[in-house]
């Protein structure tokens, strides 16, 4: 897990061919540590200082996580079972991974319409405190365009 | 199906309104205390304990979080939590604690220790039972209130009611659902332990009521069978049974007044 991330630079739409929405979707995101804000920022410059907030140009939004803290099981209580039996009828397990669904509209259509065709996405992760915490991990982000 | 079944135009008699917790009377907050008061000094199965312990600890964690059960399984686990009260206090329902007002960090009948007759608040902390504690001296809930941008405001709760899919308007509004327990800080910024805290009731109570208030604003969202039949264990309840809450018995209403009328002679 880690405190920051900077992603490689995604495709944004073309404004010519036209959106009213853009979502930014964080898949298989890990829930089983503290509880913590993603602040996402798009197209911005390397290096962002660690308590930048929302008033920086490139801020797009956030997603907050509601962490389980740590295991309060035994050994492998706390591990999420891979390639589950589709005739499992149980529930999934508590810590399996989540998707986070981020409207970035407003960020996507100013760099857009700024001429920009590719931006890296940073996310950093901070605790209610406000200090950094090294809780963030995911497998994948997707950014949807609808229209 | 449709998710929207809810209607305040066919409230059955005993319809019950859940209030928002600055506007209650006096009345209504004494008996939301007396109702929490008895419900801690019952050991078993119908006491507070039980509870909040069937959220996270004592294992097995059943709340759903980060899951698609997220709305119906917490409507289903304050349903039946404001069944026990009322079962301690005939008519008691569970307010709801709007955080997008910004301007006292936590509703005054939450925040203050001590009640205007000088008796503990209930509302203010509650006992944990040892099998619920993350740390052996954490005896009792805390609050750490943080940041008060992690508290939604009105233009993002605005934006996630607009959001016509179900899992999309779930989702997005877990997450600022999780801001408001990483604000409050404490007990309430562990899934394992929040549910102690009795203003996790309130603030879920708000949560609840925007998913009431997206069922108006959607009639026409629809969601599919097999989700609809799935439990939501340990309740004897299915996502189905959770979509109106007029047929739970509730609705949500910024406050009520009432006065006798003649009675029938």
């Amino acid at each position: 897990m880690v405190e920051r991330f900077r992603s490689k630079a995604l495709e944004l739409p073309d404004p010519e061919h036209g959106f009213d929405r853009v979502d930014l979707a964080f898949y298989d995101v890990d829930h089983s540590s503290a509880t913590y804000e993603a602040r996402i920022f798009i197209g911005a410059p390397r290096g962002l200082a660690r308590d930048v907030g929302a008033d920086h140009p490139a801020y797009a939004g956030s997603f907050f996580v509601f962490g389980h803290d740590r295991c309060y099981g035994e050994e492998g209580h706390c591990e999420v079972p891979e390639g589950r039996d589709p005739f499992d009828l149980r529930l999934p397990h508590h810590l399996e991974p989540e998707a986070e669904i981020v409207t970035v509209t407003d960020a996507v259509r100013r760099l857009a319409e700024g001429g920009k065709r590719k931006a890296p996405v940073d996310v950093l992760a901070r605790g209610p405190d406000g200090a950094p915490v090294k809780a963030l991990a995911f497998d994948r982000l997707r950014l949807l365009t609808y229209r | 199906m449709s998710v929207a079944a809810a209607s305040a135009t066919r409230a059955p008699v005993r319809l019950r309104h859940r209030r928002s917790a600055r506007r209650l009377s006096k009345g209504q907050l004494a008996h939301l205390r007396q109702a929490i008061s008895k419900a801690q000094r019952i050991g078993d199965d119908r006491g507070y304990q039980y509870w909040a312990g069937v959220h996270g600890l004592p294992l097995p964690v059943y709340c759903q979080h980060g899951s698609q059960l997220f709305l119906p399984w917490h409507r289903a686990y304050l349903y039946l939590f404001e069944k026990a009260l009322q079962d301690q206090v005939p008519g008691v329902t569970l307010p709801w604690w709007d955080w997008r007002d910004h301007s006292e960090a936590l509703p005054a009948a939450y925040a203050r220790a001590r009640t205007p007759g000088n008796k503990a608040n209930p509302l203010h902390s509650s006992p944990i039972q040892p099998s619920g504690r993350r740390q052996a001296n954490e005896k009792r809930t805390w609050r750490e209130p943080g940041d008060p941008s992690w508290l939604p405001s009105a233009a993002q709760v605005t934006q996630v009611r607009a959001n016509r899919d179900y899992f999309t308007f779930q989702s997005q509004l877990e997450s600022l659902h999780n801001g408001v327990h990483g604000f409050v800080g404490g007990t309430m910024a562990s899934v394992a332990t929040s549910a102690y805290d009795p203003i996790f009731w309130a603030h879920h109570c708000m949560i609840d009521r925007l998913w009431y208030l997206w069922q108006l604003d959607h009639p026409g969202a629809r969601l599919p069978g097999r989700y609809l039949d799935l439990a939501l264990p340990p309740f004897e309840m299915t996502v189905r049974e959770t979509l109106d809450v007029t047929a739970l018995g509730y609705d949500y209403a910024a406050g009520t007044a009432a006065v006798p009328g003649p009675r029938r002679g």
